[in-house]
């Protein structure tokens, strides 16, 4: 192709660009930027111009009223993403969200909260199990004695339920009860530390905004057409991802008539992550199919032949997400890939991955983002890689020494600040040098063979930024066409323009590239909603809700039937998890006015031809087919997942809600074995049966696998942070201990519990137990370090000291034994000595498992049960008195 | 409240806006425009800060629906431009030059040049950078528009002068055209950008005048400053230059070596080649297979039978010579990888037989050189051929048998 005798004439600046602003709406209208001398030339009479931007384009019309499904749905419902209401918060909603900030407030105590409440054996597991019993849910009052060890927390709910109320209210920290709990319990009450937790959702949660915002992750789309080989059958063929998790590849064929319909089942692949990205070349009459998800690419081989299989040829994984992917169009089996981390690989299904490039920062100036991108360039050895903040093309045989900048965005192009690259790609088919680059704000098509400076820029005035982009060249005298598409808005622009224009003066040699005609604004997925039948609200409501859902792909075709052409557009959506939601759009297009003169801008236009209002039969048909096959397809999931409507009746059989009829298996067998003890005159060692020893401890943070203390502690000091490694340390032995205390006091929680079955066959006894009461002060977690204040409120505390240092945790026999457990089960005092008797002679509690932690535990312990288990055996007489 | 008043002005506003874009972006042209009469109401309360404020929002849009409606004609055009001017200072010049380029390119250069003139003479306080650069532009344009005058008077000279008539009043008119179209042009050139047009209608004044020195400087100044884009125009404006002034082969050289640096892919470099080879120099001819070679990488030249004859008819020329194989070598290798597949794979050899047979001819030839006569491309090609019994095809698959060990060479 040669280059233009003659380019429009701009200006050339160089460094970071000096016009702010920031979106314009109307900023793509009614300029032609400049003019050249291109008409019959300077030897005529008079010089005639053309503009860069203004000339008759091609027109065209819908065919239709709106777009049309092409396939139907598939099964298996779709769950939307979530919204921005379900992140932010609630109040400042309207405001930040027109305001277009991404400082909006994210709600994060929420997200909090439902963490809390919809795992909440993650977030209190093991602390809810311990302290279940102190807690009290009901509504009653609660009464003395247990008020001492019990929470009642119907309280606190309805304390929470007031303040949820009161949101704003200048006296909300009134609130003293909460206050108070919440100091009491922030340290220790989460199975996860709070800091962590918060972090790690906070982190999650602004980054799913962002993503809301601008998710780059789809950008090039996931959708492509494979269109049908020239003079071959029209059936091409379009491969689209699907499924519930968008994890299935398929290769569907389509014939394009009429009305483009699917033919025979398709082709199908099951990968195992969401297909971000199709992209498709052909080279040598065969197609190739690349495709990104997160960590792994994948590429297919298509035989041009009409019905052939496609191949898989191979897979590469990735450690850091895939940005891009892209098929060479020169070489088969060649295509490129970009990594989040900054790498751009030169991937060949013969030689395997080239790296070219390893640069975790952006190209000409600083920018957080991650995303990188790579195409194909008129050299089959040079590749562009871009970055937000520009292009450079770089040669695969000397990718350090070899390369140039094609696009910076700065003054060179005249960008606006805050302007960013969206997407770039080769227009290879249109024009072997040109290159499109979109921003959020315009469209630039490059020329490598002058770089930085556009031939051509255009604001393309689009609400969301264009993260697709189809080309469909045309054929020489006629323009190329370039659609544009953004996600979240579904907006779909078609642009004309040409690479060239015939120029007399120079005797008939190339002139520069053109934007031709008005852009156009296309059927939008959306657009279909008012077309389908009339449904109940709800229904309707779903629908407008999976026809809103953020366009995932984009992808066309021009064909021509005689006089007769038409540009199909096939438009993949996110919602579209399920397949349907590609909806196919035919654009009908009136004659086609091939401007040569500038004399034709004056011609009036024709009368524009309103497009239809009302769909076809055969779309309505379409329609009426897609909605049944959804509904169908609604109804199906539900009945395998029940909605979180329970009915009892279905929990439980009849059976087991009459309750047991008679004593279960295991209660028979442990009967029987104590008849047989009584009968024997033995005792039972262990009382329970192996099925029911406690689960070994977990194990502690050291053991499971990371590196021992001492080479932590030097790679902490190697790095230079042994202070904070430290404070780490201490805390951690900190929380050591008290996972110890915890565990101990789980474990003498369960024994008594085992052994207070046992209470019931005691024989009368008395035993003054008063003193016994000091050491029973049950699980005092709440404040390990209060003196035991039930003392004064039992039985005469007989004279020992009203304050003492804190008890030793209790013994399991002593707590079991302690008098207020006996008075609990209506054992009259006389008698509860003879049952402590009887008690100590045969309890023993289960064999401890090893003590897995350090010594400092065992200190913190001292009268640990393991040394009074061990001699449980002994009658226990004097224990109660031990300590005074 | 005002406030609230306000607020719902703002809305009322951007729901109007948003209609009108609606509108234009499906070609409703007298929608938009019935939009548009209800939207210039908001040019009462602007109390907008933003970007592109609601008077410069009514020049756009309100320019688009007149480019496109049935019914506008070109004086509602110019007058709709006029009151466009007045609204605001800020954008005067810019409007000025919009309205300009729309006259001209409805063929309408006399009223075109009155408004450059107009806008040329406007002068409101402190220019901005950017008015600068538009009061710049405009100067440029009035100057192409006076050499477009200037060029019609010379043609009329030119003709009369062969009748031997000289009309002094005519050439007076000339030459003050040269004059007024020089001074613009100038100015304009001197500022880093993409001047082609302004270039190559000064350079032309100045040949006629005969000033060749400053046409020369003009154009190495093009070319050669760093503060320029790096534009292949200016290196070929500079090549053409030198080859009307019947420069020396080493000068024309050195210029077009320059040009194949910075743009491999050029299509002179066909010309460029062909100078190279008629070199008695080793090292022009050399450089020569270099420049054919690079030029065949690029997509776009895949099927440029002109070059491919080029580089057959002189690894042919090195082949038969058996001297300097390694040149070929030394080429071929960086290439080997992917030349195969990109050039000679047996779809193209179907293809390019069916479609261009001379390309295809020597294609085969350098793929039977370069690969050895087992080559796919040159088998189908070579056998097609004698199918087809064209004897240059049976004379192609002599010559590449005799010269197979070459082949050997070259890849060894």
């Amino acid at each position: 192709m040669e280059f233009p005798a003659a380019l429009f004439p701009s200006y050339f600046g160089a460094g970071p660009p000096r016009e702010d602003g920031g979106p314009a709406p109307v900023a793509g209208w009614g300029e032609h930027g400049q003019v050249l001398e291109g008409g019959p030339g300077r030897c005529q009479v008079q010089p005639a111009f053309v503009p860069r931007r203004g000339a008759t384009g091609e027109r065209w019309e819908a065919a239709d009223a709106a777009s049309v499904p092409v396939l139907l749905p598939s099964a298996g419902c779709w769950i939307p993403s979530p919204a921005p209401q379900d992140i932010l918060y609630r109040s400042s909603l309207c405001r930040k969200l027109r305001a277009g900030k991404s400082g909006a407030t994210l709600d994060f105590a929420r997200q909090l909260g439902h963490f809390f409440v919809d795992h909440p054996e993650d977030a209190f597991g093991s602390l809810g199990r311990l302290l279940h019993k102190n807690f009290y849910l009901g509504n009653a009052k609660l009464k003395r004695p247990a008020r001492n060890s019990t929470i009642r927390m119907t309280a606190l709910v309805e304390d929470i339920d007031r303040l949820e109320a009161r949101r704003g209210c200048p006296r909300q920290h009134l609130a003293s009860r909460l206050r108070w709990f919440s100091h009491l319990c922030r340290d220790w009450l989460f199975e996860v530390p709070l800091g962590l937790l918060a972090d790690c959702l906070h982190e999650e949660l602004t980054q799913q905004w962002s993503s809301l915002l601008f998710d780059d992750s789809l950008t090039g789309g996931a959708l492509a057409w494979l269109p049908p080989e020239d003079g071959g059958t029209p059936v091409g063929c379009l491969v689209h991802p699907g499924g519930q998790a968008m994890n299935h590849l398929y290769f569907q064929n389509v014939v394009l008539e009429e009305l483009p319909h699917a033919r025979g089942s398709p082709a199908q692949f099951e990968l195992s992550g969401r297909i971000r990205q199709v992209a498709a070349a052909r080279v040598d009459g065969q197609d190739f199919v690349g495709v990104r998800s997160d960590y792994h690419c994948g590429v297919w081989r298509v035989p041009g032949k009409t019905g052939a299989a496609p191949a898989p040829l191979q897979v590469i994984r990735t450690d850091v997400p895939a940005s891009c992917l892209t098929v060479s169009p020169h070489l088969p089996g060649e295509l490129s890939v970009c990594t989040q981390s900054g790498t751009v690989y030169l991937w060949s299904v013969e030689t395997g991955l080239q790296q070219l490039r390893h640069d975790p920062q952006t190209m000409f100036f600083r920018d957080h983002s991650p995303w990188r991108w790579s195409d194909f360039t008129a050299h089959p050895r040079v590749l562009s890689c871009a970055d937000r903040t520009g292009l450079q093309c770089l040669d695969a045989r000397a990718p350090k020494k070899c390369h140039f900048d094609l696009f910076k965005v700065g003054e060179e192009a005249g960008c606006q600040q805050g302007e960013r690259v969206v997407l770039p790609m080769y227009l290879g088919r249109a024009h072997p040098s040109q290159y499109l680059v979109t921003t959020q704000f315009s469209v630039y098509v490059l020329d490598e063979r002058l770089p930085l400076v556009p031939v051509l820029k255009w604001a393309h005035m689009m609400k969301a930024p264009p993260l697709f982009a189809h080309l469909m060249p045309g054929k020489p005298g006629r323009t190329h066409k370039l659609l544009l598409g953004a996600s979240r808005t579904q907006e779909l622009l078609l642009l004309q323009y040409r690479d060239s224009f015939w120029d007399v003066s120079t005797g008939g040699s190339q002139s520069a590239c053109q934007l031709a005609g008005t852009p156009q604004k296309l059927h939008n997925i959306s657009g279909c909603l008012q077309h389908l039948p009339t449904q109940l609200p709800h229904r309707h409501h779903l629908l407008q809700q999976r026809l809103s859902a953020p366009a995932a792909g984009l992808a066309a075709t021009l064909q021509e039937d005689g006089p007769h052409k038409s540009m199909l557009i096939f438009q993949l959506s996110e919602a579209g998890d399920v397949i349907i939601d590609e909806e196919e759009e035919e654009e009908d297009m009136g004659t086609p006015t091939p401007l040569e003169k500038a004399e034709l801008l004056q011609e009036p236009c024709a009368s524009p031809q309103p497009s239809p209002v009302v769909p076809s039969p055969a779309a309505a048909l379409r329609y009426r087919r897609w909605l049944r096959a959804l509904s169908r397809a609604w109804r199906e999931p539900s009945r395998h997942t029940w909605l979180p409507s329970l009915s009892q009746r279905r929990l439980f059989t009849r059976r087991d809600l009459e309750g047991p009829a008679g004593p279960s298996s295991l209660q028979k067998q442990m009967r029987q074995r104590l008849r047989q003890t009584m009968q024997e005159g033995g005792r039972i060692q262990r009382w329970e049966p192996l099925a029911l020893q406690p689960p070994p401890l977990p194990q502690t943070l050291e053991l499971a696998g990371g590196p021992d203390p001492l080479s932590t502690r030097l790679t902490a000091a190697w790095a230079g942070d042994w202070e904070q490694w430290w404070e780490e340390r201490t805390s951690f032995s900190v929380a050591q201990r008290q996972r110890a205390l915890r565990e101990r006091r789980r474990r003498q929680k369960r024994a008594r519990g085992r052994r207070s079955l046992s209470a019931s066959f005691t024989s009368s006894l008395t035993y003054q137990s008063e003193l016994s009461e000091l050491s029973d002060v049950g699980p005092s977690l709440l404040s390990p370090a209060r003196p035991p204040i039930l003392s004064q409120e039992g039985s005469p505390p007989a004279g020992s000291p009203p304050v003492r240092s804190p008890p030793p945790s209790p013994a399991p026999d002593e707590a079991l034994l302690s008098s207020q457990s006996l008075r609990y089960r209506g054992i009259p005092k006389e008698r509860r000595k003879t049952l402590r008797d009887y008690l100590s002679v045969w309890a023993e509690g289960p064999p401890e498992p090893p003590e897995p932690l350090g010594s400092q535990a065992s200190q913190l312990c001292i009268p640990s049960s393991q040394s009074q288990l061990s001699s449980a055996s002994q009658p226990r007489r004097k224990r109660p008195r031990m300590g005074f | 409240s005002s406030n609230e008043h306000k607020l719902n002005f703002k809305k009322s506003k951007e729901a109007c806006l948003s209609y009108i874009q609606d509108a234009l972006l499906q070609k409703q042209w007298k929608r938009a425009a019935e939009f548009l009469t209800c939207y210039v109401e908001s040019l009462e309360k602007d109390y907008s800060r933003e970007h592109i404020g609601p008077s410069e929002m009514i020049w756009r849009i309100g320019t688009e629906i007149l480019w496109h409606h049935s019914q506008s004609s070109m004086k509602e055009f110019n007058c709709f431009m006029e009151q466009m001017k007045t609204l605001g200072v800020k954008r005067y010049l810019k409007v000025c030059l919009e309205h300009v380029f729309h006259l001209l390119c409805n063929g309408q250069i006399d009223e075109a040049y009155q408004n450059l003139s107009l806008a040329e003479s406007w002068r409101f306080g402190e220019q901005t950078a950017i008015q600068d650069k538009e009061m710049k532009l405009i100067q440029a344009y009035r100057g192409l528009l006076d050499y477009c005058s200037w060029s019609k008077q010379k043609n009329i000279l030119l003709e009369h002068g062969e009748d031997g008539f000289a009309d002094l009043a005519v050439e007076q008119e000339m030459h003050g055209y040269f004059r007024k179209a020089a001074v613009n042009l100038k100015e304009i050139i001197k500022i880093p950008g993409v001047w082609d047009v302004f270039v190559k209608c000064y350079v032309d004044l100045l040949e006629f005048y005969g000033d060749h020195n400053e046409a020369r400087q003009v154009l190495n100044e093009y070319a050669y400053n760093s503060k320029f884009p790096a534009n292949p125009n200016a290196h070929v404006y500079l090549y053409q230059f030198l080859k009307r002034q019947g420069e020396s082969k080493k000068s024309l050289i050195s210029a077009l070596k320059i040009l194949h640096d910075i743009v491999p892919s050029h299509e002179l470099m066909i010309d460029f080649n062909t100078m190279l080879q008629k070199s008695k120099k080793r090292k022009k001819r050399r450089l020569g297979l270099e420049v054919i070679f690079a030029a065949l990488d690029y997509a776009g030249w895949k099927e440029n039978a002109k070059a491919w004859s080029c580089l057959a008819r002189q690894v042919k020329q090195i082949v038969i010579s058996e001297k300097h194989l390694d040149w070929i070598k030394q080429e071929w290798n960086s290439r080997k990888d992917w030349w195969p597949a990109f050039h000679f794979s047996r779809y193209l050899a179907k293809r390019n037989w069916q479609e261009n047979k001379s390309l295809s001819y020597e294609k085969a030839l350098v793929a039977g050189i370069l690969l050895g006569k087992d080559c796919k491309y040159f088998k189908y090609v070579s056998h097609q051929g004698c199918k087809a019994q064209l004897k240059r095809f049976r004379m192609l698959k002599k010559f590449v048998t005799r010269h197979n060990p070459v082949y050997l060479r070259i890849s060894g």
